[in-house]
């Protein structure tokens, strides 16, 4: 059989041993002076360009197939270091990797050097605001002498105070949820080598009823990780009450601190 | 296995996944590379992974409607 392209997983600066699973999968490995590629060769029929265009629009192709990407590199990264690639990046057999490997030599060094011994953990934090508008007076003192306003007040006037309420209710809530984030952020933060902010994503993204306030990745040493699981969950329990909620995943493959500055041609 | 990010799949998202493995990592463009054209709009994909949820809900509810009939 003749597959002429390469598939490219991650690279890594010590020999990964591949032995349980390199017939299964057909992965390879290309070794270049000190790294080592970890690689499959893919058949053009699956990899050309119009056929890897058509494939990306289908989602449970996609959704395989990039599982298996991060599965083959999260096992890779349980003994080794690695620089991640991204999904379905595709040598031509032949040289084009080896002179990646060789013109990027120096910054693939100084990610190795940044992501060593270090993993990769996403946190995202939600709040259920109807939890939290609940607890509101608790939280904020506009809101409780408010509160007590219109409890001493007439039925008119108190009916006028509570849409005053109602207004104030909705800022405090975005001030709250700046607070509680940014505090957790400053803790899960104090415990990482580096951090990297990602866009929030909107309800019907994450198919949840409360908001997404941060979704954070942090890169974390592996010394520093227990304290940082334990962290998460003492910030998850300690305000779950007024609805915030924290989400741990990883370790993930380090995709979120690769740098790699392509060169000008 | 260890407690990794596979074990965690069920409770991952699909557009988290994808948002890490399609647009972080060592990302080229040009030069040697075969297929540089693997960037999707992930908003695009948004909508798709909508609509599909969308259509499974429907599906789900289609056949619950047909089960209690």
């Amino acid at each position: 059989m003749n597959y002429p392209l390469i598939y490219v997983y991650c690279l890594t600066d010590s020999q990964p041993e591949l032995t349980h699973y390199t017939e299964a999968e057909g992965l390879q490995l290309l070794r270049f002076d000190d790294l080592f590629a970890v690689v499959k060769y893919v058949s053009e029929i699956d990899f050309s360009e119009e056929n890897f265009q058509k494939h990306l629009s289908d989602i449970s192709w996609l959704e395989n197939n990039a599982w298996e990407h991060v599965e083959v590199i999260t096992r890779i990264m349980e003994n080794h270091s690695v620089i991640p690639f991204k999904f379905g990046t595709i040598f031509q057999e032949g040289t084009g990797l080896k002179k990646f490997v060789g013109d990027y030599a120096e910054s693939l060094a100084e990610n190795f050097l940044h992501v060593g011994g270090r993993e990769e953990w996403a946190v995202k934090i939600y709040c259920d605001r109807n939890s939290l508008s609940d607890k509101i007076d608790e939280l904020s003192e506009e809101a409780a002498s408010l509160e007590i306003q219109i409890r001493a007040s007439s039925p008119g006037k108190a009916y006028l105070l509570k849409r005053k309420k109602d207004d104030l209710i909705e800022n405090e809530m975005d001030r709250i949820c700046k607070k509680y984030g940014q505090e957790y952020f400053d803790e899960l933060n104090n415990l990482s080598e580096a951090n990297r902010l990602n866009n929030l994503l909107p309800k019907e993204f994450t198919g949840r009823e409360d908001t997404m306030i941060l979704n954070a990745t942090f890169l974390i040493s592996k010394s520093k990780v227990a304290n940082f699981k334990n962290t998460v969950d003492r910030l998850g329990k300690k305000d779950e009450n007024f609805g915030f909620l924290l989400e741990c995943t990883g370790p993930w493959p380090p995709f979120s601190f690769i740098y790699i500055k392509e060169k000008q041609q | 296995m260890s407690n990794n990010v596979i074990d965690q799949s069920k409770d991952i998202t699909i557009l988290e996944l994808l948002d890490r493995v399609l647009n972080k990592g060592v990302i080229l463009t040009t030069g040697d590379i075969v297929i540089s054209a693997a960037d999707i709009d992930l908003v695009y994909l948004g909508v798709k992974l909508m609509l599909s949820s969308v259509e499974t809900m429907e599906q789900l509810k289609g056949e619950k409607a047909i089960k209690e009939k």
